[in-house]
């Protein structure tokens, strides 16, 4: 479903991703692993067109999707759902999520895409007129998902989905995350919360300094202590858990 | 978060609220307080208020959406002015006109020349946008090094825009005549059908803004690009055709307030200063960067300027806003409708 190779790209003169080179199969999920500062975000800053790709190549769908403007990206498919709460405060939920759906054209769809995503999450049902702003953390994030859900994607790459949240939430987000893929869409998944992620996953990469160091089935992964001790912070423990 | 800030805001709006007192009860004592005079001042500061309104809401629009702070809006207004004024002319001194309407010839060709100004100057915004901030913009807006320099390309901009105007229209102030019919008495004030246009204009503008961006989904989109251009990004906002969007509303809007005013006084090239200074202490007052806090600015600012002028002093007329930008700022800095932090990547 995506395929990147050799991408290199950083923050106007700093480079932060040098070569990293990941694939995602159709229907998968995947996760992306790493301590801060090593190029996660940056990777998906990258495939949603957010920041420029300097060299190398990202391959979404059969079609090559480098340096297109972000707006194209979502209209193919490839929505990201960034880190932590970037909602639109002042806007009700529901104005919320009907930005996510903002390139399709149809009523039709966006009203059956909007029942989706409150079967997803009932809780977005629930407070659908009140504004972004007096959600909680947990609601937030689902309300982020809920709207890279709105515009019918075929992959969906979250930003550290557990981010600052209870673990009885991350639980149930993470549960929607599996259904989602379920019901038939890729997902890509950056996190710090290694052994969360790694429960969900399939299959696994862990980057250190702008380059994809260990991959490989997450099963795998997760017995594997050199693995946590030298690329994840170490110590035996993950990070965040 | 906000919780530490309750204390100060009471405080803020008692000082505030004795401030209006103590202005109230000092012109209630002027000996040419009546009822009539104070209804003509209200009728007056909300007309004159809601043009300060219409300008502030498009200096805001572009705050908001483009980060960079508008110098050069005053110019769209007077080259709006100047739009209407040569497009009811042109109307007005051919035959079909009087053909086909011979009653109401001049009301048409003023609705005409509105409709002309505010798209012309719409376009024209674009148009400015594309070829001039564009390009500057690149390169980051708001407290960085270029900034500053856009600031400063504002009013470089704003001398250009005043000497294309000059050679155009030549420097003498075209007086502009709208035969818009004779003036009307309504509840004991005779009123000029020119200050009733602007009235009732101001408002249906006013409303379909409030219509486009609330209840469209271009204007949700106007909206979401002006909180936040990342986040617009990923939802699939074309964030660049947006900013063209929000620049061209914004000049539109001064293009109809120019031609809405463009008959009371004179077209001159020159008017588009003034207008530009008290739009911005109707935005500063409201809130700078809230659109209902522009509107509520301006008849804020209009208001308080009729009353003084006419109660006070006239012949101080156009320092009065800047006395209330100056009240208003050490009392309450964040303007009535205070925006909230604005988070940006």
């Amino acid at each position: 479903m995506l395929k990147i190779d050799g991408l290199v790209s950083g923050y106007g003169s700093v480079q932060i991703l040098n070569g990293a080179n990941m694939k995602v199969d159709a229907q998968s999920i995947v996760a992306l692993l790493g301590g801060n500062g090593t190029g996660k975000s940056t990777i998906l800053k990258a495939c949603s067109g957010l920041i420029r790709s300097w060299s190398g190549s990202i391959n979404f769908d059969g079609e090559d999707i480098h340096n297109n403007p972000p707006h194209k990206i979502v209209e193919r498919g490839l929505v990201q759902v960034t880190q932590g709460k970037d909602v639109f405060p002042a806007m009700s939920v529901i104005e919320n999520l009907r930005l996510g759906g903002f390139v399709l054209n149809s009523k039709q769809k966006l009203k059956d895409n909007l029942e989706k995503v409150f079967d997803y999450f009932p809780r977005l049902n629930e407070r659908k007129n009140q504004l972004a702003a007096t959600l909680s953390g947990g609601e937030l994030q689902m309300l982020c998902i809920g709207r890279g859900l709105m515009s019918n994607p075929k992959m969906i790459m979250l930003d550290e989905p557990s981010a600052a949240l209870a673990p009885q939430i991350v639980l149930d987000i993470f549960k929607n995350i599996n259904r989602i893929r379920k019901d038939g869409l890729t997902v890509l998944v950056v996190e710090q919360n290694v052994r969360m992620a790694l429960l969900l996953a399939d299959y696994g990469y862990v980057i250190k300094d702008g380059v994809i160091k260990v991959e490989g089935e997450s099963k795998k992964l997760m017995y594997d202590d050199t693995v946590k001790d030298s690329y994840l912070g170490g110590g035996g423990t993950t990070a965040n858990v | 978060m906000f919780k530490t800030f309750k204390f100060t805001r009471k405080v803020e709006n008692i000082l505030m609220l004795i401030f209006t007192a103590i202005f109230l009860i000092y012109i209630s004592l002027s000996p040419d307080m009546s009822i009539d005079s104070l209804k003509g001042v209200l009728v007056i500061g909300v007309t004159v208020g809601i043009i300060y309104g219409l300008v502030a809401v498009g200096i805001s629009l572009i705050y908001t959406g483009l980060d960079v702070v508008n110098f050069s809006h005053g110019e769209f207004f007077m080259i709006g002015a100047f739009t209407g004024l040569t497009v009811y002319n042109f109307l007005i001194d051919g035959e079909l006109i009087y053909a086909i309407f011979p009653e109401a010839y001049g009301v048409v060709g003023y609705v005409i020349g509105l409709f002309f100004a505010f798209v012309l100057m719409g376009l024209f915004g674009v148009l400015i946008e594309r070829i001039f901030l564009r390009p500057l913009t690149k390169k980051g807006g708001g407290y960085t090094v270029a900034g500053m320099g856009i600031i400063i390309c504002g009013f470089g901009l704003s001398v250009i825009l005043q000497n294309i105007a000059y050679l155009i229209w030549n420097p003498t102030a075209h007086p502009f005549h709208a035969d818009l019919g004779l003036p009307i008495n309504i509840a004991g004030i005779t009123l000029p059908m020119t200050y009733l246009w602007m009235l009732v204009t101001g408002f249906v503008v006013a409303g379909a803004l409030y219509f486009f961006l609330n209840k469209t989904k271009m204007g949700l989109g106007v909206r979401a690009v002006a909180f936040s251009k990342d986040i617009s990004n990923l939802v699939g906002i074309n964030v660049p055709l947006y900013i063209s969007i929000i620049f061209g509303i914004a000049c539109a809007l001064a293009g109809i307030a120019g031609t809405l005013v463009g008959p009371t006084y004179q077209v001159v090239v020159y008017m588009g200063y003034i207008i530009l200074l008290k739009a911005f202490a109707s935005a500063v007052v409201g809130g700078f960067g809230s659109l209902p806090g522009a509107i509520v600015g301006g008849f804020t600012v209009g208001l308080f300027e009729t009353a003084c002028s006419f109660f006070i002093s006239g012949s101080h007329k156009d320092a009065y806003a800047f006395l209330l930008m100056v009240v208003v700022l050490l009392i309450k800095p964040t303007g009535f409708f205070g925006v909230q932090v604005k988070m940006k990547a």
